[in-house]
């Protein structure tokens, strides 16, 4: 009997999926499980080749992490990925209540398409308040955040009164963990108004963009001094918070950066400011080019490379204070870093796979129109409807959620159907934004290759990344989302 | 893939651009220019009138590449991209009723 001939050496397998992006002499490699290396090239060819034998030093790593197709740990990189990807399954945990158009300020960047103070036509009415309340407890997910924006929120307070009061009364009988929170210019606050925001455990967020020069050009208010009003207040919250009362549960305040030209070149003032406010978070965020700001862009806007050096020059300068003991880090990079360092969702609805548009917030206007989101809202003040998903009192819940604008944005910002998002690196860790596409360039998916976004995220990321391969950072970066 | 044609128009390659794609990117620069299709013989005509200032056919042609790639990755993913898709809208819009 003639033998068998002996079988040809067959071609090592290459690596299961994975990603990834040269950067000088070595490549960063990621996977849907949110796992992460960084490899000198010769590595990565071999990990290309599926020639990392298992005495390599780096085999056993990255083994763990999903990189090698022979040591797959199913079980464990599929727990991996529910966990990241856990808001698939929850529906819309964020509700945002427009309770009035009205604004006393006039910010040069306001995208929320602010009405005059006098113009009590775009008030929600108390009992418009307590629909949106029932509608949000319709949403499957067990945790409700109704979120109070303007306007400015104060400007309606019998509203927003009815509504938290509403809102505890439903938690109370549906067993839902409720989560309240205001966010206001503080112009409108009073002692009163505090106690009842505390008891009713409403966390408060507010704007600051700097020191008072700066704070005031941008948030212009007629009635007054803006900044000493936001400081005032962000003062008074902050002692309330330090001394806790065994009644209820004072939240620590806290408040946004909105980045305009005049912002550039001033990273270290305004960091110190918010330092100087007893602030231990800074979220510097860019302008978006949407609603009022779309029109003002010629004097306030920028380009996306002039925020990104903005951008890594704050970060860099935070961690030259965290290194002398300083207390402070960047809201954007941390939700980021959760996401990398911990393969968890930190709840940062703009960069989600799909992204939140209605699976994880609705925005309610002062009428009961619902929208998408926010973004969504103030495209619809422009007199463009395309992400209007219903109103409060005509449809159900279910018709809302998979109304055309709903599925349309679900299905525009899956990162698994965008050409240059499917190949990216830091897919795992970012998404789209289908409002921004629509209204920067036509539509809903928009061109990844000429996106300022995509182009601000990328800058983003590949700091944090660079920052994260030097020993000393990584340390201090992985501290900010130790807990 | 393109070439250019007489009086500012351009040819795309049919075995490269889908009619698809090359509607997708006129209804996208809908509010530039007037943009119309037709199919000759493994070639798609396009023809531009009425243009915006600013308006180049170059930006147009970009646009038709990132839908046709788009729809190409469309049929290597729709599986996942379905799943994420799918999963997302049916949680939120909350528990389907069984029938008994």
């Amino acid at each position: 009997m003639a033998l068998k001939k002996a079988a040809k050496k067959t071609e090592p397998a290459g690596p299961p999926q994975l990603l990834w992006r040269r950067d000088g002499a070595s490549c960063l490699v990621t996977n849907d499980f949110g796992q992460y290396a960084w490899l000198k090239k010769k590595d990565f060819d071999l990990l290309l080749a599926g020639r990392l034998g298992g005495k390599h030093p780096r085999y056993a790593a990255l083994a763990d992490k999903g990189f090698i197709r022979d040591r797959l740990d199913f079980d464990g990189l599929a727990a991996k990925w529910r966990s990241k990807n856990a808001f698939l399954n929850s529906g819309p945990g964020l509700h945002i209540l427009v309770l009035t158009l009205r604004c006393n300020h006039k910010c040069l960047y306001c995208q929320s398409a602010a009405a005059g103070p006098g113009a009590r036509d775009t008030d929600m009415s108390a009992a418009t308040a307590k629909k949106c309340v029932d509608f949000a407890f319709q949403s499957p997910n067990p945790g409700i955040t109704i979120e109070f924006q303007g306007g400015e929120p104060l400007l309606n307070w019998e509203a927003l009164k009815a509504a938290v009061l509403h809102a505890r009364g439903k938690a109370k009988k549906t067993g839902k963990n409720l989560s309240l929170a205001l966010v206001s210019n503080f112009s409108l606050m009073t002692e009163e108004k505090a106690q009842f925001l505390m008891e009713q455990e409403v966390s408060i967020c507010t704007s600051l963009d700097g020191p008072a020069d700066l704070h005031n050009r941008n948030r212009v208010f007629c009635g007054g001094n803006s900044h000493a009003a936001t400081v005032k207040w962000l003062k008074f919250f902050q002692a309330r918070h330090a001394r806790q009362v065994p009644e209820y549960r004072v939240f620590k305040p806290s408040a946004l950066l909105t980045v305009s030209r005049y912002s550039l070149g001033r990273h270290k003032e305004i960091i110190d400011e918010y330092v100087k406010a007893g602030l231990e978070d800074v979220f510097v965020r860019p302008l978006a080019p949407i609603g009022y700001a779309k029109n003002l862009w010629g004097q306030i806007g920028y380009e996306a490379k002039d925020f990104a050096d903005f951008y890594l020059k704050s970060l860099d300068y935070i961690l030259k204070l965290n290194r002398r003991g300083v207390v402070i880090r960047e809201k954007m990079a941390a939700m980021m870093l959760d996401k990398i360092v911990n393969a968890r969702d930190p709840g940062y609805l703009d960069a989600r796979c799909p992204c939140g548009a209605a699976i994880g917030q609705i925005a309610y206007n002062y009428n009961g129109d619902l929208y998408t989101c926010d973004e969504g809202r103030m495209v619809g003040w422009e007199g463009d409807d395309a992400f209007k998903i219903g109103n409060v009192r005509k449809d159900t819940y279910r018709k809302v959620l998979t109304s055309g604008a709903a599925r349309a944005c679900v299905l525009s910002s899956n990162l698994e159907s965008q050409p240059d998002c499917a190949r990216c690196a830091y897919k795992p860790y970012c998404g789209v934004c289908p409002v921004y596409n629509y209204e920067a360039q036509g539509s809903l998916w928009g061109d990844m290759a000429t996106n300022d976004r995509c182009g601000l995220f990328k800058g983003i990321f590949g700091a944090l990344f660079a920052l994260l391969k030097k020993p000393g950072n990584e340390t201090i970066l992985k501290n900010w989302v130790g807990k | 893939m393109t070439k250019k044609q007489n009086k500012g128009g351009l040819v795309a390659d049919a075995a490269v651009y889908s009619a698809e794609a090359l509607q997708l990117a006129a209804f996208v620069y809908s509010d530039r220019a007037e943009i119309s299709i037709k199919a000759g013989k493994g070639v798609f005509n396009v023809s531009f009138c009425g243009e915006a200032p600013g308006f180049h056919p170059g930006d147009y042609m970009n646009e038709v590449l990132n839908q046709q790639c788009r729809l190409d990755l469309a049929k290597q993913n729709s599986k996942a991209a379905g799943m994420i898709a799918t999963k997302a809208l049916l949680s939120a819009a909350g528990g389907t009723k069984k029938k008994a």
